[in-house]
């Protein structure tokens, strides 16, 4: 269980200061689907990236099973990454210089995960694995990076924006695909979204205003990727 | 203007590069010309010989020293516009999406010749302060008359004039070849190389691990600086060695510091600019190592440690080229016989210092710049584009 309290943070300083959180408190159960919906300057990727050890808060803590992640040192919370999260972003961010199968690798290795190929035959990328990312498309990079993230066998898997740069066929294909893993693995989804119809897919769908949550609401019936709206 | 003054700050290297290039030339040229001067007061054969072993080998020493640097110095500028375009294809793209022609944004370039301008100028500057000492014992070495340090205003055309119009123009020259590209490619910043087929992975290829495959694909990807870092550790090499050398048979230790000097300088000038390269050119893959969990030492070890045999295969070859070299000039210029100086020989023990000196300066700047990779922002890097 993520448990976030009371969760400060602001960007620069004096006249400039953008407080991007003011406050906030969130717990996400394990297994479940969150999505964190706002509009642009809502503060939902401060609160994904400070949720995923990625950033700090200047106040509040940010306790998984009990363990406060904000007072971990440097190379602890490298550590806690390590182990128990994954990402995805909206930029895919695969090593422009290495293959599907490196980039793949690139999560696998950390989990000691030796049949990481069978993850990237899982996401269709089986007769790509040695097509760098420029010789992909974007839905086909994206399910790279979903397979790089999953090699790594996360506890949570968090999403920025997955589908922004995607088509929609191509975006539902992968939300499907994310969906329907993590009913198969149980693994937590935190994902960022500004898209409404999206958050339909969610148990929880947390909603964000001026760095504020401002509503959560837990849907009765998660719909798939090819019944919600786009 | 599309390219401030401040940008070619960067230039850093190049201006070290021509000033000390400049102020090795100046130095020899200038003395061989007003040595001409007094040819006619030089009586007697082995005088003679003294004055043309003087001019020859001042002759040599800019020959070497002027084609290294330069030709160095050309490899940094363009490897600086190529930065540059690189770092700015956006706005150059918007440029020419509103009808800007590629050579009207090229000539543009023509201020990367200031740095040029700078360190040539800065190098002939230098040369004139130290001339004064370096006439005294260039003199007392060679027993050769007193000769009057002249301004050969001949020297400031061939070694800072042309110097600048030619590196401007060849800046100029290089970014119009660059910006010969659709104006949506760059704007969108898409890759300017083509792109390379990935090499299937040999049998097995899941075992490799991937610290590993990325050491040698940041290795591969950019020659440019494994050419840089094996430039730094063959120029300390062989400066720092053949300065000992040069003093062991009798050359005057001036001449021995400043060359060791220059060849420390040109080492950790063309360190800084690979390493700062390596750092700033593989940002994000540093930030998506990080966001995924990979310590500090792995990410260290993965994109710089690959540079470590190039570094030192570059000092042993910088070893073996100023031992070759020394060979030569001794076969070549000077006769034993007559002139009483000792025999030239490999010393073991000056290889090993010059080696120790090395390993601490290289082994400290990749601690250094280990310090650095921990501190590249990750949600500055997340939130480009």
């Amino acid at each position: 269980m993520i448990e976030i309290k009371n969760a400060v943070k602001t960007y620069g300083a004096g006249d400039s200061a953008t407080s991007a959180l003011k406050g906030v408190s969130l717990t996400i159960k394990d297994g479940e689907f969150t999505v964190l919906l706002g509009a642009s300057g809502s503060g939902k990727s401060t609160l994904l990236h400070i949720a995923s050890g990625l950033e700090r808060p200047d106040e509040g803590s940010v306790e998984y099973d009990g363990m406060d992640i904000t007072a971990l040192g440097d190379k602890l919370l490298t550590a806690f990454r390590r182990e128990k999260v994954g990402f995805i972003f909206q930029q895919y961010y695969l090593l422009p210089g290495l293959d599907v199968d490196k980039n793949v690798k690139m999560g696998a290795q950390l989990a000691g995960n030796r049949d990481y190929r069978k993850i990237i035959e899982d996401v269709g990328l089986g007769d790509k694995l040695h097509k760098l990312p420029s010789e992909l498309s974007g839905g086909e990079q994206q399910r790279a990076s979903i397979a790089r993230a999953l090699a790594k066998r996360p506890k949570v898997l968090f999403l920025d924006e997955p589908t922004g740069a995607l088509d929609e066929e191509t975006g539902r294909q992968v939300l499907d695909y994310i969906s329907a893993l993590q009913k198969e693995l149980g693994f937590s989804v935190v994902m960022v979204t500004h898209n409404a119809n999206i958050a339909e897919m969610a148990n929880t769908v947390v909603r964000m205003n001026s760095g504020r949550i401002i509503e959560t609401a837990v849907n009765e019936r998660q719909k798939s990727a090819y019944e919600i709206g786009w | 203007m599309i390219i401030r003054p401040k940008d070619t700050v960067k230039l850093f290297g190049v201006l070290i590069m021509c000033a000390c290039a400049v102020l090795i030339c100046t130095l020899f040229l200038n003395s061989n010309i007003d040595l001409a001067r007094i040819k006619d007061q030089i009586h007697g054969p082995e005088m003679m010989m003294i004055y043309d072993l003087t001019v020859s080998s001042g002759n040599m020493t800019c020959a070497v020293t002027g084609g290294a640097l330069g030709l160095t110095t050309v490899v940094m500028l363009l490897f600086y516009v190529k930065h540059y375009i690189d770092a700015h294809k956006s706005e150059l793209g918007i440029l020419k999406a509103l009808g800007y022609s590629n050579f009207e944004i090229a000539r543009e370039f023509w201020v990367f010749g200031l740095s040029v301008f700078t360190g040539t100028a800065i190098g002939f500057g230098l040369a004139y302060a130290f001339m004064p000492m370096f006439y005294r014992v260039q003199r007392n070495d060679a027993a050769l008359p007193e000769v009057a340090i002249h301004f050969n205003p001949i020297l400031v055309l061939y070694l800072i004039v042309l110097p600048t119009i030619l590196f401007s123009a060849l800046a100029i020259l290089y970014s119009y070849r660059k910006l010969k590209r659709p104006a949506l490619e760059l704007v969108r910043g898409s890759k300017a190389t083509k792109v390379r087929k990935a090499k299937p992975a040999k049998k097995g290829g899941a075992d490799v691990p991937f610290l590993r495959e990325l050491k040698r694909n940041i290795l591969m990807s950019r020659f440019s600086l494994v050419f840089f870092i094996w430039f730094a550790s063959f120029c300390y090499a062989a400066t720092v060695i053949m300065s000992f050398s040069l003093k062991e048979v009798g050359g005057s230790e001036m001449m021995a510091a400043m060359m060791a000097g220059i060849g420390i300088v040109l080492a950790i000038t063309t360190l800084f600019l690979a390493a700062t390269t390596v750092i700033s050119g593989n940002a994000k893959t540093i930030a998506m190592l990080r966001v995924f969990g990979y310590s500090d030492r792995e990410c260290a070890g993965a994109i710089l440690s690959g540079y470590r045999p190039v570094t030192y295969i570059g000092f042993a070859l910088g070893t073996l080229y100023q031992h070759g070299l020394m060979k030569l000039m001794m076969a070549l210029f000077f006769d034993n016989s007559v002139l009483g100086l000792p025999e030239y020989e490999f010393d073991v023990g000056v290889f090993f210092i010059a080696l120790a000196s090395f390993v601490v300066i290289y082994e400290l700047f990749m601690l250094v710049y280990a310090g650095r990779l921990r501190r590249v922002p990750l949600k500055e890097i997340m939130l480009e584009e």
